[in-house]
């Protein structure tokens, strides 16, 4: 099958089914060569699905794939042997060989011209688990650079990097488009959309719901055909005199990469401590030490008294943390909602009843956070598993908000979900402020922190920056301190 | 599994079934036939029917125990060798009456297969250790004390064979139905079935278990010791299958020997998977191996297959069934 | 009297069959599928085996049948772990009991009541030796294969994350299969050693757990061939001690459990904490 005109990738009327779930609805597109062309959309709109179809590594239900050439795929969750070197990630599928052997020294020359070729340095003996995450995604673009794609497919590749590795980035992609390669990004962050591509496609459930020029579109026009709607309004905030609740003092946790280094801050009563930065500078480390889920060193202050002890300890004296990865760290996919809103308060009075698990107290905590946080499900019996992202997160912000903490750590907590769901996270989280509830946010998105804090701590390198005030946000100085700038 | 995905299983197992017994030489009518005579065809066939479902039915519980708090237990034999070896020592050398030396005897068999299951949860718990590993290990390690024991140190005088003293008659398992080994080791076992039910369904243990097992790394960030929670599991779940052992030694042979168990702590683990790990549909399941089991004997005596045919049988119904995701935390515990 | 080169030479035909299990163990788990079911590959090969030499008299024959024989049991693993997902933990325990039941029911059948076979055409110990040679080269060649060969680095490479495999355009599940089938046939080579060439008959139990002794040693040998194959050897000597002790009233089952013991060990992590593959057991959904 030939592509018609000069398209080097063209998808006709592609349709996805998991189970019973449409994932993709009928969508045509088509990739020029040395165009940079934007994939926006909500999550669970299809733009992952569409990328892995188009790349050839998942079949579509209907529909078929035109392509000039490799498609190479660039994750959004890397692909890589985290055990094995560089050179053997890049190489894999298309090992160079002398005899039955492999030819290492070849290969690692591949990584050094390939990475020279466009700007993209790594060490090839260097073993992937011990990079960082920016390096990382290096090795993942080179691995399908060294496949010479005529199309080049990137899903996120900005979610995991400092605005100054952002635009080293779209640097690097400019100059592949400039050698005729059609280069396609899924992003939903919308600035870059307008600054750095040259049309973009939205889709919204399934199905493309605006084609154009970026040049011919705006922010506004793009976000609006993603959603559908308009974009709820955050919560207003409060005048909240602060008092003190919670401080870290010389935190120092794990090694490696991604350790904490002496952090001492404090959160107070009724204000909403943003921690900023690139992933894997120190804030899951950050976030086990205070949920008690690792070994540190240094101490933890809550209300007075000393804050340690097992992650049971720590419920009891008030903490509360939504994890990073809801379906792995938060939820019991499986269970229903009412029997997942008992967990972390299951051993205490209302939820247990001498040895038993009081059932209408546990049916009443599930029937309250259904209500207050509008979660979207025939019954409080309905299986985790069966209710979208946006509606499991609600859950757990439900819950966790359910006994009003002393101290809230959210920690990545409108990942994944879509904007409405979002919205009432970020709603609820400065509600809870309000209420005299300390909340320590830790987010990738630089944008959401600035929404909701105030103070804005900077994280690098697992130290603290510096730290900003509401009302003295300086985007551009924040950017550069989570770069490294000193 | 969907429902007619286990249709379609079975229907394989009895086909291979099949073929297995027209490969010795048997018709298959006449080999189940004989298997479904020689299981129920009267109250004595039925009553051994019976003894066998109980004796499955204890290490059944005790593996499905495991496996719903995330801990493979596939040492549910060496716990039941060595909760039988403890509970024949006690009985052939406490004295008394019935109604004191039994329960005494039945507390040291689920004492010594709690102590063999707390080696594998504490290696786990500890360590981080494989239970899988470990039990394995410790399957054979049991029959090899067992073996020891019986045979030297413990070995009592003037008896023949490698085995412990004959229990007194007073201490036996009174009988339920007269002439026939049926004892009221089969009620122990429903009570502890609808005990485990109870624990699984209402209880806070229960649920930190469940929770333990089907979401670790949420259920320790919610406060659950998963140490704790592995080393309490094993223990119960050995100590369970240690009964199961004591009652095989009061209530059947009277006495330990090392020919105790027939595999079945093995066959239980097909028990468990049959019974999808819930304690009420695995009693059913254990009087459906129950027949297969005392069954094959006859199966054997009287159409002349050899009675390996129903192992082989079951060791498949084990592979069709293994599609069922037992726990969420991997087998290593890293 | 050539006492050690005795000791040394029972310590290589105890080491054997172990040998070629723990290999079958670390080719499998490196690929990520968990092999629980060495002992059931070394039950059919063994049988197998002898079924074949005593049809066929040659006992060359019986090592094909030996090795085909492992491989199809392995196979069924490969099948339901790469095709239906299953728990392989679970699916392992069941091929060792298939394994066992299925045995006894072919010795039965074939041979009669008594539970074991007649005396057959065995190796020899000319044949004994070559496939010590073998066991010890194929430790080597392993060890080169999973390091330095495109082949060796693919499997890896499932073993650690099959999704980068898919990503890189090649077949994770095709990789596993293959490895699996390769495991099978070398666990089924364990057990021709262990009925054609330690012995010339088969005898319902006759491998005795080995095959869990073959999983001591790959976790011990920290998932390497060669150093698999050195914990196997390790355990060959300490079979070939109770030999040699066993009348100087040391009880034999104290030294049959030590090897079981030792595994216990290792679990404590005294030989140092090794990772295993991180995708290993873990059952991979292509979707």
């Amino acid at each position: 099958m030939r592509a018609s005109s000069g398209a080097t990738l063209e998808a006709r009327g592609i349709v996805k089914r998991f189970g019973s779930v449409l994932a993709v609805d009928g969508v045509d597109l088509a990739l020029e060569p040395g165009e940079i062309h934007a994939l926006c959309g909500e999550n669970g709109a299809g733009k992952s699905t569409l990328a892995r179809i188009a790349a050839g590594i998942l079949a579509p239900t209907a529909g078929e794939v035109v392509a000039r050439g490799a498609v190479g795929l660039v994750h959004q969750h890397f692909e890589l042997v985290d055990r094995l070197r560089v050179w053997e990630n890049v190489v894999l599928g298309r090992e160079p060989r002398r005899g039955l052997r492999l030819d290492a020294s070849a290969a690692r020359e591949r990584v050094r011209s390939l990475g020279a070729a466009y700007g993209l340095d790594v060490d090839p003996d260097a073993v992937v688990e011990t990079l960082p995450v920016g390096v990382a995604q290096r090795v993942e673009i080179l691995r399908e650079l060294a496949r010479d794609p005529a199309t080049l497919v990137l899903d996120e590749p900005t979610a995991v990097l400092a605005p100054a590795e952002i635009d080293a980035l779209f640097a690097t992609l400019r100059a592949l488009a400039a050698r005729g390669t059609s280069i396609a990004v899924i992003t939903h962050k919308l600035a870059e959309v307008v600054a750095h591509a040259d049309r973009v496609t939205v889709m919204r459930s399934g199905r493309v719901v605006l084609r154009a020029a970026t040049g011919d579109t705006s922010i506004e026009a793009i976000a609006h055909a993603m959603v559908g709607a308009d974009i709820p309004a955050l919560a207003q905030r409060v005048e909240v005199a602060a008092r003190p609740a919670f401080a870290a003092r010389g935190l120092c946790a794990g090694d490696g990469a991604h350790a904490l280094r002496d952090v001492s801050f404090a959160v107070g009563r009724g204000e909403i401590v943003g921690i900023a930065g690139v992933e894997g500078n120190g804030q899951s480390a950050l976030t086990d030490a205070i949920a008690g889920m690792s070994t540190y060193e240094g101490e933890l202050v809550l209300d007075g008294q000393p804050l340690r002890g097992t992650p049971a300890a720590r419920i009891a004296a008030g903490v509360r943390v939504i994890p990073q990865d809801r379906r792995r760290e938060a939820l019991v996919l499986p269970w229903s909602i009412a029997e997942n809103a008992a967990l972390g308060d299951h051993a205490r009075a209302p939820l247990r009843r001498g040895w038993t698990i009081d059932r209408s107290a546990r049916d009443a905590l599930a029937t309250q956070i259904v209500d207050r946080f509008d979660v979207r499900a025939p019954s409080i019996r309905t299986p985790l598993a069966a209710l979208s992202g946006g509606n499991q997160q609600k859950v757990v912000v439900g819950r966790a908000l359910g006994h009003a903490p002393a101290l809230l750590v959210a920690y990545q907590p409108t990942r994944g979900i879509d904007v409405g769901a979002a919205a009432l996270v970020q709603s609820r989280l400065i509600e809870a402020r309000n209420g005299g509830a300390a909340v320590l946010l830790i987010s990738f998105e630089l944008d959401e922190v600035q929404a909701l804090a105030d103070r804005i701590l900077v994280l690098y390198r697992g130290a603290v920056a510096a730290e900003f005030v509401r009302g003295h946000f300086d985007r551009a100085r924040i950017g550069a301190l989570m770069a490294g700038a000193a | 599994m969907s429902r007619a995905q286990r249709w379609i299983l079975g229907g394989l197992l009895v086909a291979v079934a099949a073929g297995v017994i027209a490969l010795a030489g048997a018709s298959p009518l006449a080999g189940f036939a004989a298997l479904v005579r020689g299981a129920l065809g009267g109250e004595r066939q039925i009553s051994e029917t019976l003894v066998q479902t109980t004796a499955l039915l204890f290490p059944a519980l005790a593996v499905a125990f495991a496996f719903r708090a995330g801990l493979f237990n596939i040492g549910a034999e060496g716990q039941l060798i060595v909760g039988g070896l403890f509970a024949g020592v006690a009985g052939s050398a406490l004295p008394g009456p019935g109604f004191v030396t039994i329960p005494l005897i039945l507390a040291a068999g689920a004492a010594g297969g709690g102590a063999w299951g707390a080696i594998a949860g504490a290696l786990r718990a500890r360590f981080g250790g494989s239970e899988v590993i470990a039990t394995l290990m410790l399957n054979i390690v049991a029959a090899l004390l067992a073996n020891y024991l019986v045979a030297g140190p413990l070995h009592p005088a003037g008896v023949a064979g490698a085995e412990t003293a004959p229990l007194p008659v007073s201490s036996w398992l009174p009988v339920l139905l007269p002439g026939t080994r049926l004892t009221i080791a089969l009620v122990i076992a429903l009570a502890l079935a609808a005990g485990l039910a109870f624990v699984f369904a209402r209880t806070v243990f229960g649920y930190t278990l469940r929770a333990a097992g089907e979401a670790p790394q949420a259920a320790a960030r919610a406060g659950i010791d998963l140490r704790r929670t592995a080393l309490v599991a094993m223990s119960l779940s050995g100590a369970i299958a240690g009964l199961g052992g004591a009652t095989l030694v009061a209530g059947v042979l009277h006495r330990f020997n090392v020919a105790l168990s027939p595999g079945y702590g093995f066959i239980a683990i097909a028990v468990a998977l049959v019974g999808g790990l819930d304690p009420v549909r695995i009693v059913a399941a254990a009087f459906a191996f129950g027949i297969l089991q005392s069954g094959s004997l006859s199966m054997q005596a009287l159409a002349h297959v050899p009675k390996d045919a129903v192992a082989f049988v079951e060791g498949l119904a084990i592979v069709g069934l293994s599609a069922r995701r037992i726990a969420a935390s991997a087998a290593r515990a890293d | 009297m050539g006492d050690a080169a005795g000791f040394l030479q029972l310590t290589l035909v105890k080491a054997a069959p172990l040998i070629f299990a723990a290999l079958a163990g670390v080719v499998c788990e490196r690929a990520g599928i968990l092999n629980i079911a060495l002992e059931g590959g070394l039950t059919v090969g063994a049988f197998a085996a002898v079924a074949m030499s005593y049809a066929t008299g040659s006992p060359l024959a019986g090592v094909a049948a030996g090795i085909l024989a492992g491989a199809m049991l392995a196979g069924l693993l490969g099948i339901a772990a790469t095709r239906f997902n299953v728990d392989q933990i679970v699916a392992g325990t069941g091929l060792n009991l298939l394994a066992a039941g299925g045995t006894a029911f072919g010795v039965a059948v074939i041979f009669g009541a008594p539970g074991a076979s007649p005396e057959v055409h065995a190796l020899g110990p000319r044949g004994e030796a070559i496939l010590i040679a073998v066991a010890l080269a194929l430790a080597a060649v392993l060890q080169l294969g999973l390091d330095r060969t495109p082949w060796g680095l693919r499997l890896r490479a499932c073993g650690e994350n099959p999704r980068a495999v898919l990503s890189a355009g090649l077949d994770p599940r095709r990789i596993r299969i293959v490895a699996t089938l390769m495991g099978g046939g070398l666990a089924g080579l364990g057990g021709v050693f262990l009925s054609l060439g330690e012995l010339d008959l088969y005898s319902d139990g006759m491998t005795a757990g080995r095959g869990f002794i073959a999983l001591a040693a790959v976790i011990f040998g920290r998932w390497t061939p060669l150093s698999a194959c050195g914990t196997a050897v390790a355990f060959g000597a300490l079979s070939a001690l109770q030999f040699v002790l066993q009348r100087s009233g040391v009880p034999s089952e104290l030294m049959q459990a030590l090897p079981y013991v030792a595994a216990l060990a290792a679990l404590t992590g005294i030989a140092g904490r090794a990772r295993a593959p991180a995708a290993d057991g873990v059952p991979f959904d292509a979707g």
